[in-house]
């Protein structure tokens, strides 16, 4: 079996939906998968908040995005999370130094998030993995 | 053979891929070994992204049919 590990530190929908696509399908296929969302890509794993632009460049392009949500030619992204954490395959991870510098706390992030990392610990678990992307 | 079908028409990756696993995932409470499913989707990377996840996971894929812009994936559970 495969193992993929992402980390997002992005929190436009540009950036969340191809990395937690890649994450959800691989636990899908019985890969692992440990996504670390650090800098503007932990705010999207706030409780309460919901990512709902693109990227500056791309703007134009963000109702588009917003539309194939709406009618549910994409899934919404936190869907796509949860489905890809039935196989207990996926893991998401916060990044602790983010959490420190944006004064987050571990009770504002969402109930699918599986734990808090420093760098060390999350190159421990990303390590063997046979792909490792940077989402930015 | 029992045959079921799904449709996943008009939804993008990983849309078609999902809905499949889904339905999977209902018949097999029930004991599904054997039953084939017939996958609609129009997205055009719903066939080879189903044949890879067969090969992942072990089922069998079958194959497909394009009719007009609509694909026709045939897969049994193994």
């Amino acid at each position: 079996m495969g193992k993929v590990a992402l980390i997002i530190s992005s929190e436009k929908l540009d950036k969340i939906y191809p990395g937690v696509i890649l994450a959800t399908t691989a636990a899908s296929m019985g890969w692992e998968a440990e996504v670390f969302f650090t800098f503007w890509g932990l705010l999207a794993l706030k409780k309460g908040y919901e990512p709902a632009e693109v990227s500056h460049d791309y703007s134009k392009y963000g109702e588009a995005v917003a539309e194939a949500v709406r009618s549910g030619q994409i899934p919404e992204w936190k869907s796509l999370v949860r489905k890809g954490k039935e196989s207990g395959k996926l893991k998401i991870y916060a990044c602790s130094t983010t959490m420190g510098l944006l004064k987050i706390s571990r009770e504002d992030l969402e109930d699918f998030v599986d734990g808090v990392l420093g760098a060390a610990s999350f190159l421990t678990r990303a390590k063997d993995a046979d792909i490792t992307l940077f989402i930015s | 053979m029992e045959e079921i079908t799904v449709d996943a028409r008009y939804k993008f990756c990983p849309g078609p891929l999902l809905m499949l696993i889904e339905a999977i995932k209902e018949l097999s409470l029930k004991g599904s070994k054997g039953v084939k499913i017939r996958l609609l989707a129009t997205d055009p990377a719903a066939v080879e992204d189903v044949k890879s996840w067969a090969e992942a996971t072990g089922h069998k894929f079958l194959g497909y049919k394009k009719k007009g812009e609509e694909y026709e994936i045939y897969l049994e559970i193994t």
